[in-house]
């Protein structure tokens, strides 16, 4: 089998839904600015992209249809790039990354374009025209559990107060104001063209956010519940893309590699505890790598609640100090379908900015999942 | 010359309700203020007025976008701004040789034909445009609003022999009809006409309250609702518009009424007042006044200052056995044989006195004046009309037993009524001693006057609606249950109506439902449906939303154009009937919303369906079966109400094509104009049919619900009704394949009304609203 690396990774700035900078513009027009940015800044060739991999958790209105293929004529690439679409909620396009890799390393193709995609303001969560199955609302309603509720019984298992739930939103928020602070976060930032003006800096990492300030807020899901707005991610429009080639590929044509992919996992858990389910699925990738947590030097493991993270940092012994280096989604905002790519190829550009062996990244997936894959140096 | 836009300068409380209001007309306006002394925004103040606005309570701004429409600026920078303006209105603090100089820096930067008014409430014209140019002198006049200026009616309109007849016109046309105020001419004297006799009878009634010993509760019992005065009476008044302020509308008063003018001779500063004032006991604004809540120990008690010791205790609730027993009869109350009925005589004798012996000084009639009172303070009825209610003869020897002046005009009655009706019309009487005609602007249509010129029978009538000819082939139905409670009579009533139009090609055209009472309808009589679940007369329930629905269809598909026209409040079935209208003309202060969820109930005659057909309709909603669903479930679930006629339309309880009157005095004459134009080539509406979602939507709408539930912002009985809600907008065992039509949907409305009123929880909250008029969340 071939071996497969990152040898690219760009993103949209993200911003909050509704009240955000990206709420006039359409999710397809997004995307397909961070494609063309990917294609320019790595130098691949558009005539040997196999395929453009797209995830979205509602792929329906303006990132319906299959995006994938508008975003490949809004980008220019030559209509000789495949394009599909990929949905696994909040793992899509993560799961756009491990159908490269895949099909890279049994040789259907060298150069895979995966992108992600989720404007939260445009389209709503549950989509426009939620239709849940009576019959299994009723026989098992836990399939479909809303995700705060999720968080909040992840929360009561684990016995995580609610103290500890917004000392990781501080520290999300600090090291991401840190990181935006120093321009770390410059380098994958694409600016964005808006009615209002360009776009060049994330949107919801609150600086000088405090345990003081943030004490006052409302349980936002449950009443007498731990899990705030706070202590939530928000609801967030972005986009963002990796290139995955063939490691031959990226070498014979001079493409930046970040790192190779060493192993991916996927695992199911029980709905009403979604958040849990990077735990089996870290483990699976960590198994198949040969490797154990503490070989890991860079874990970017998604913050869809500070609860479900703190659950997952434990169970998998996560050390800290490795842990989302320039902030979680808490701080950065979590657009469902974009954050695969985004944290995979964050994983893949700390690697080699902090000289590490091994990273992690791993999210949780509504309805009970989680998805992991594991990236070496090269 | 039309006013197409606006300048307000002052963006204080006043300065900047106006401008807001010049907003809700549609109208840019600008809003300038001065640069402030510190901080580098240099229109920091008229900006921060703007985002105040944004927060009123109650709102200033008729739809939140009309805050749009406001400019704010500075008066260094931004006065060229002037120059494209129509009209230019001057609200800054009342200073002379301020608003002098601001004149002179206007009128050079304005265009040739604009108009500079004043919101000046104490200083006389003559004074204000002294030393100004003659243009401006031409294109200058008075225009003082009452706050807040979006809901007091009365706009005082002054103009001196130097303006322009057609400045004066234009102004008083756009404030009536764009801006929906009652325009009364003043003459150019201290305080106009409403605070100058408000602020006389506001010193009498405490003066007097004081002198009597009475109580503030008892003061406010006496001089509040049995004088059709609201029921904040005087003290409750006082505490709403700021006590602090009395003393600097006594102080300018003052200083320019007329020597030996009777409100010297009352005027007191109370050390109780001016020790409250001092302690901060301004009234609602502040800490609280006359009244306050204490809320020291956790519990909320309601306080009253004692007027003698100057302490707070616990507020009483009185009962006055002088109010019980006049009931209705003001000259009764005036006569009962108490501190209280002293107190009545001799408030009603000083202010009525005073304001009789202001005609002509302060306005050419008795019908401006009563007027002015109306709308600008809210009484119900005039100083003569409540001289009428009292008796001239009455009340001239009332003036003689308390030591008063028998004003002329009273003098000159001589027994006659200052009011009469004579050849089915209202007539007052003039200063010259001889009745005439009181007229009506052009395009003023009055029930009142309609019924008055019909000799008090309408059409036909029963004991929960009447119907009136309002001319031209036009029926008018109006509610006369109390409160406008809707029940079986209003049913029979809009049969009967039908019956009586027929085809629409006879004697009558066209039906307008409206009437002149506080509000449309709050709906329902739900004293009614209380008694009928207590001897459990479930069939008789269920026949009368059935037949409520069949009535309401029945108008809507009738041959004939039926066009309503609401003002206040319309709700549950007050505004289902709306829905069912061919047009709506709406009062701008029309709050429109289906409320039953409140009292555990869902809309049933025709609510829930008409809400689903104007979802579907909306043109901006994205594809597929939920979203015209789920807009009206959130719609009817959280019982959400406009508040003006705008957001009614936001809201959708109102068509894009239904129209607004800002003037509810031409609210008649417009919905009239609308029916006859739609009786000309009239055909009914085609019949809707739905494609609703069924089963999975239901769950969809519960899971939204549960989130709620779980939030806290949904208690269990919400959890129920709103459960039956969703039953019915998702169109019962249907699928969004299949096509269901009315008939379908009103079943299933009627299933879930049946299925909640029988719900002792729903009882409960209905008993909690009939008790409490607030809505139970159980």
């Amino acid at each position: 089998m071939k071996s497969v690396v990152i040898a690219g990774y760009a993103r949209s700035p993200f911003a909050f839904a509704h009240k955000g900078e990206l709420a006039k513009v359409r999710p397809d027009d997004l995307l397909a600015r961070v494609v063309a940015a990917l294609v320019e800044r790595t130098g691949v060739n558009p005539q040997d992209i196999e395929d453009v991999i797209v995830g979205c958790a509602f792929p329906e209105g303006e990132q319906g249809l299959n995006v994938a293929r508008t975003v490949s004529f809004l980008a220019k690439l030559p209509a000789s790039a495949a394009a599909t679409t990929v949905n696994r909620y909040c793992g899509s396009s993560m799961q756009a990354i491990h159908m490269a890799a895949g099909a890279i390393a049994m040789g259907a193709g060298d150069a895979i374009v995966c992108g992600g995609i989720e404007s939260m303001s445009r389209i709503p969560m549950m989509g426009f025209n939620p239709m849940p199955h009576p019959g299994l609302k009723l026989s098992y309603p836990e399939a479909y559990s809303s995700m705060g509720i999720t968080a909040e019984n992840v929360a009561r298992r684990y016995e995580l107060t609610r103290e500890q739930q917004e000392a990781m939103a501080v520290a999300s928020h600090a090291k991401a104001a840190a990181a935006q602070e120093a321009g770390r976060l410059r380098d994958e930032i694409v600016a964005i063209e808006t009615p209002n003006g360009v776009v060049e800096r994330d949107g919801c990492i609150r600086p000088g956010t405090t345990a003081e300030g943030l004490s006052g807020l409302k349980p936002a899901f449950l009443a007498d519940g731990s899990v705030t707005a706070a202590t939530s991610s928000p609801l967030t429009d972005g986009a963002s893309a990796v290139l995955v080639t063939s490691e031959e590929y990226a070498k014979a044509n001079g493409l930046p590699i970040l790192a190779r992919i060493r192993s991916i996992a996927v695992a199911g858990c029980a709905p009403e505890v979604m958040g849990l389910g990077p735990i089996p699925a870290a483990q699976k990738a960590l198994a198949r790598a040969g490797l154990s947590i503490k070989d890991i030097g860079v874990v970017e493991l998604n913050e869809a609640f500070a609860a479900q993270a703190l659950a997952c940092i434990r169970d998998l012994g996560v050390d800290e100090a490795t842990l989302n280096l320039d902030g979680g989604a808490i701080a950065l905002g979590h657009p469902l379908g974009a954050t695969g790519a985004r944290i995979t190829g964050k994983a893949a550009a700390l690697l080699k900015r902090e000289g590490k062996q091994f990273a992690l990244a791993s999210q949780c997936i509504g309805g009970g999942q989680g998805i992991a894959t594991i990236l070496e140096a090269v | 010359m039309d006013i197409k836009r606006a300048a307000v300068i002052g963006s204080g409380v006043m300065g900047s309700g106006i401008a807001a209001h010049i907003a809700n007309a549609g109208i840019p306006v600008v809003l300038l203020d001065i640069v402030p002394k510190s901080g580098d925004d240099r229109s920091a103040i008229a900006k921060g007025a703007l985002e105040k606005l944004k927060k009123a309570d109650p709102a200033a701004f008729m739809h939140p976008k009309n805050a749009r429409l406001v400019t704010p600026g500075n008066l260094e920078d931004d006065l060229h701004l002037l120059a494209e303006c129509d009209w230019i209105v001057e609200a800054i603090i009342e200073d002379i040789g301020l608003k002098a100089a601001l004149y002179q820096r206007i009128d050079p930067v304005r265009k040739p034909g604009s108009v500079v008014s004043s919101n000046t409430s104490t200083i006389p014209l003559n004074m204000l445009t002294e030393g100004q140019s003659e243009t401006f002198k031409a294109d200058f006049l008075i225009t003082h609003f009452f706050n807040p200026p979006r809901y007091m009616r009365l706009l005082e309109l002054v103009t001196s022999e130097k303006t322009r007849p057609e400045a004066a016109e234009a102004i008083a046309a756009f404030c009536d009809r764009s801006l929906g105020k009652g325009v009364v001419r003043c003459k150019d004297t201290p305080g106009f006409i409403a605070n100058r006799i408000g602020v006389t009878w506001i010193q009498a009634a405490v003066n007097e309250a004081i002198n009597l010993g009475l109580t503030v509760e008892e003061a406010d019992a006496v001089a509040g609702r049995p004088m059709g005065i609201p029921k904040t009476g005087i003290f409750g008044l006082m505490d709403l518009v700021g006590i602090d302020l009395m003393p600097h509308i006594a102080k300018s008063l003052l200083s320019t009424l007329p020597d030996g003018d009777f409100y010297r001779g009352i005027y007191r500063e109370h050390a109780v007042i001016k020790q409250m004032i001092a302690d901060g006991y301004i009234g609602r604004k502040g800490k609280g006044g006359f009244y306050r809540v204490n809320k020291a120990g956790g519990k909320r008690v309601k306080e009253a200052i004692d007027l003698q010791t100057g302490q707070f205790r616990t507020s009483d609730r009185v009962k006055l056995e002088s109010v019980t027993t006049a009931g209705k009869d003001l000259r009764a109350l005036a006569e009962f044989p108490d501190r209280t009925g002293a107190y009545a005589r001799k408030v009603l004798a000083q202010t009525l006195a005073y304001a009789a012996s202001l005609v002509p000084e302060i306005a050419d009639s008795i019908v401006a004046v009563d007027e002015a009172m109306r709308l600008g303070y809210n009484w119900k009825f005039g100083p003569f009309e409540l001289i009428d209610k009292l008796g001239t003869t009455w009340f001239a020897e009332l003036c003689r037993s308390e030591g008063l002046t028998v004003p002329a005009l009273v003098a000159q009655a001589d027994g006659r009524s200052f009011y009469r009706v004579e050849g089915g019309k209202l007539q007052y009487l003039t200063t010259g001693g001889i009745y005439d005609d009181v007229v009506r602007p052009e395009g003023v249509l009055l029930l009142a006057d309609v019924k008055r010129a019909a000799g008090g029978k309408p059409v036909w009538k029963n004991g929960s609606a009447a119907l009136w000819d309002i001319g031209d082939g036009v029926l008018c139905f109006e509610f006369t249950s109390k409160m406008n409670a809707l029940d079986e009579g209003t049913m029979a009533a809009y049969q009967k109506a039908m019956g009586l139009i027929g085809d629409g090609k006879g004697q009558w055209k066209a039906l307008v439902i409206h009437n002149e009472a506080d509000n449309f309808s709050v709906g329902a009589n739900l004293g009614l449906a209380m008694f009928a679940v207590n001897i459990a007369l479930w069939p008789q329930i269920e026949q009368l939303v059935e037949m409520g629905q069949q009535t309401y269809r029945a108008l809507k598909y009738a041959p004939f154009p039926v066009v309503s026209a609401p003002s206040g409040m319309a709700l549950g079935g007050g505004c289902e009937i709306l829905l069912h209208s061919d047009h709506v003309q709406a009062h701008a202060e029309t709050y429109m919303g289906l409320v039953e969820v409140g009292v555990g109930l869902l809309p049933g005659w025709g609510g829930c369906t008409e809400m689903l057909a104007r979802a579907a309709a909306n043109p901006r909603r994205p594809a597929g079966p939920m979203p015209p669903v789920a807009q009206a479930f959130e719609t009817i679930s959280l019982a959400k109400v406009g508040k003006s006629a705008a957001e009614g339309k936001e809201l959708m309880y109102l068509k894009a094509s239904d129209g607004i009157t800002m003037n509810r005095d031409r609210l008649l004459a417009d919905a009239k104009a609308k029916a006859l134009e739609l009786a000309q080539d009239y055909t009914p509406p085609e019949k809707t049919t739905y494609t609703l979602p069924g089963p999975t939507g239901l769950v969809a709408l519960e899971m939204f619900v549960e989130g709620f539930a779980l939030q806290g912002k949904a208690t269990p009985h919400d959890l129920v009704v709103s459960r039956h809600v969703a039953a019915v907008l998702t169109g019962g065992d249907t699928d969004h394949t299949q096509t269901v039509g009315e008939d379908h949907l009103l079943e299933l409305e009627r299933k879930g009304f049946m299925a909640l009123i029988r719900t002792p929880a729903s009882m409960d909250r209905i008993e909690h609203m009939l008790t409490t008029g607030k809505p139970l969340r159980n």
